[in-house]
């Protein structure tokens, strides 16, 4: 086949190039206020400015019931009621995590029972990593928040950094499934009719670079991509590092509760009161996951009936997918979407 | 056909980016009732902005854990020593979140003094700085505009709040004006009223705390 390395390397340089450009036209980053959540956020409108205002309201409506819950314990199940609302408003705001799975998601074999565990699996490591650094560097080091927040910097630059990477690889993979399905589709409509299709490609990627089985002579019967087969190997283990990179940059709110609820001598109340907070990020990101993976599923099925066309689709899109998974990784390494941030305080 | 498709998919994988990027905002994580005094110079102008700003109570003690170092329950301002200087410094990116207008004109602050933070009795944090011009002030209109245009930080005048006026010659008047919907803005802010915003408009001035001065 006329796939040669040369050939995927360019096009996965140019992509990278034509990303980090854009980037650069993009950008000022700031730092922070008091040492506080800094940075760009683009002025809210409609739907966006309500759920702005309703996780504000949450937010500040945490305070208030933390202080309750521990003046009088059984308040407590109203702070996590609380938590588990601010947890559905939070991540549609801000937030990476969902970004970062969706993209993933169409990037790699999805299905929606997929997405919905990647989700839940990210949100939970969310939970843990936020409860594993306050009870270790509040509770048990007794650290102060300028300590917390380069822990917190550490984390989110090993999680980018894990995302970029991440991304690339997928790329890599992605990029040469979508070249072999491309040349096996075009070699299919100079060669034949394009009714008439040629069904048996195994375009997927087996990790090998260099083995691009294309069984070409294989004629006689239309076969559109059946995602099982199309889903790649391995998706479970690309998924756990998707959900454990998402995770491990735990979200500013929680460690706010977590240290409030330290300080009024409630920790164990703000523990749970973290994961209530992730059940509800669960939700909201398992909902936005099955939009992608549903639209995605759309996509593929639209082109489906077009043979090769279809397979060239579903590589395309997976691609596409790869390509802002790096986009992500890079903008959020280099702060340009700080949509909320640690204090360095 | 050859370099169609690696451009196409280029071109959504730009447009993914766009959206993504623009996907990103946050909602405010600190909340900080402001308190402000204008300081005369002995010329009878302007010579600064004397700010005592309260943070939320979470934020006080997330930003305070760790530093009591002796202990005893409170936090003396030696103990929130370092923590002012870095918020103070932090603030200077944000130009202290204070845009003054003197006359017509942009009015730039020197760095911050007297600076320095306290804790109540529930360490519920105040932050104290005095923000000095570097120019020395014209006749005309003054006014500060507090707000955080990012909208990371939710600043606003108490109820009632009252301006206070130090060796201010006599005449002289300072008003307080809270923002349109601030009162409403955790519980209504309305789509139409979002949307009635051009799109020009900077989105945190709108609820900009703004103090005008008038001198007869």
């Amino acid at each position: 086949m006329g796939l040669r390395q040369p050939r995927r390397i360019a096009l996965t340089l140019a992509l990278i190039g034509l990303g980090v450009a854009s980037l650069g036209a993009l950008a000022f980053a700031q730092g922070s206020p008091f040492g506080v959540g800094p940075t760009s956020a683009p002025a809210p409108s409609g739907i966006g400015a309500w759920i702005l205002a309703e996780q504000a309201r949450f937010f500040r409506a945490l305070s208030a019931a933390i202080r309750e819950a521990k003046a009088d314990g059984s308040a407590a199940y109203g702070l996590f009621w609380l938590s588990f609302l601010y947890g559905i408003f939070h991540a549609a705001g801000p937030g990476h995590g969902k970004a970062v799975i969706s993209a993933y998601l169409l990037a790699d074999g999805s299905t929606i029972p997929r997405g919905i565990l990647l989700s839940a699996l990210a949100a939970l490591v969310q939970a843990l990593t936020a409860i594993a650094l306050v009870g270790i560097a509040a509770v048990l080091l007794g650290a102060t928040a300028r300590a917390m927040g380069e822990a917190v910097r550490i984390l989110e630059i090993g999680a980018f950094g894990i995302i970029i990477v991440f991304g690339v690889l997928l790329a890599w993979r992605k990029g040469g499934a979508f070249l072999q399905a491309l040349a096996v589709w075009r070699s299919g409509s100079v060669a034949h009719d394009q009714t008439h299709d040629h069904g048996h490609r195994h375009a997927h990627d087996h990790g090998h670079g260099h083995e691009q089985h294309v069984h070409d002579e294989h004629c006689g019967h239309s076969h559109g991509p059946e995602p099982a087969e199309l889903a790649g190997r391995g998706w479970l283990k690309r998924g756990l590092i998707a959900a454990g990179a998402v995770g491990l940059r735990p979200c500013s709110g929680a460690i706010l509760v977590l240290v409030f609820t330290l300080s009024q001598g409630i920790f164990l109340i703000g523990v749970a009161s973290t994961f209530a907070m992730a059940a509800g990020t669960a939700i909201t990101v398992a909902a936005i996951a099955v939009l992608a993976v549903g639209a995605k599923e759309v996509a593929v099925w639209l082109a489906a009936g077009r043979g090769g066309l279809g397979t060239v689709a579903f590589r395309g899109i997976e691609l596409v997918g790869a390509f802002v998974v790096i986009a992500l990784g890079v903008l959020l390494l280099s702060g340009l979407m700080a949509s909320e941030r640690m204090f360095p305080v | 056909m050859k370099f169609l498709a690696p451009v196409r998919i280029a071109l959504f994988a730009l447009a993914a980016l766009g959206l993504a990027s623009t996907a990103a905002r946050a909602h405010p994580h600190v909340w900080v009732t402001l308190n402000s005094e204008l300081v005369f110079g002995s010329d009878g102008t302007v010579a600064a902005v004397r700010h005592a700003w309260t943070f939320d109570e979470m934020f006080s003690a997330f930003a305070t854990q760790g530093l009591d170092k002796d202990n005893d329950g409170k936090l003396s301002r030696e103990e929130l020593k370092e923590l002012a200087e870095v918020n103070v410094t932090s603030l200077e990116e944000f130009n202290y979140f204070s845009a003054a207008k003197n006359a017509g004109k942009d009015v730039a602050f020197d760095k911050p003094k007297d600076y320095w933070l306290e804790a109540d009795k529930d360490n519920v944090l105040t932050l104290h700085f005095t923000l000095p011009l570097k120019a020395k002030a014209e006749k005309g209109e003054f006014t500060i505009d507090v707000y955080d245009p990012t909208f990371f930080v939710d600043l606003s005048f108490a109820d009632g709040t009252v301006v206070k006026l130090d060796g201010a010659p006599a005449g002289c008047a300072a008003e307080v004006k809270k923002p349109q919907s601030q009162g409403t803005a955790q519980t209504n802010l309305s789509e139409s009223f979002f949307n009635s915003l051009s799109a020009s408009s900077q989105f945190g001035s709108q609820f900009a705390n703004r103090i005008t001065l008038r001198c007869k």
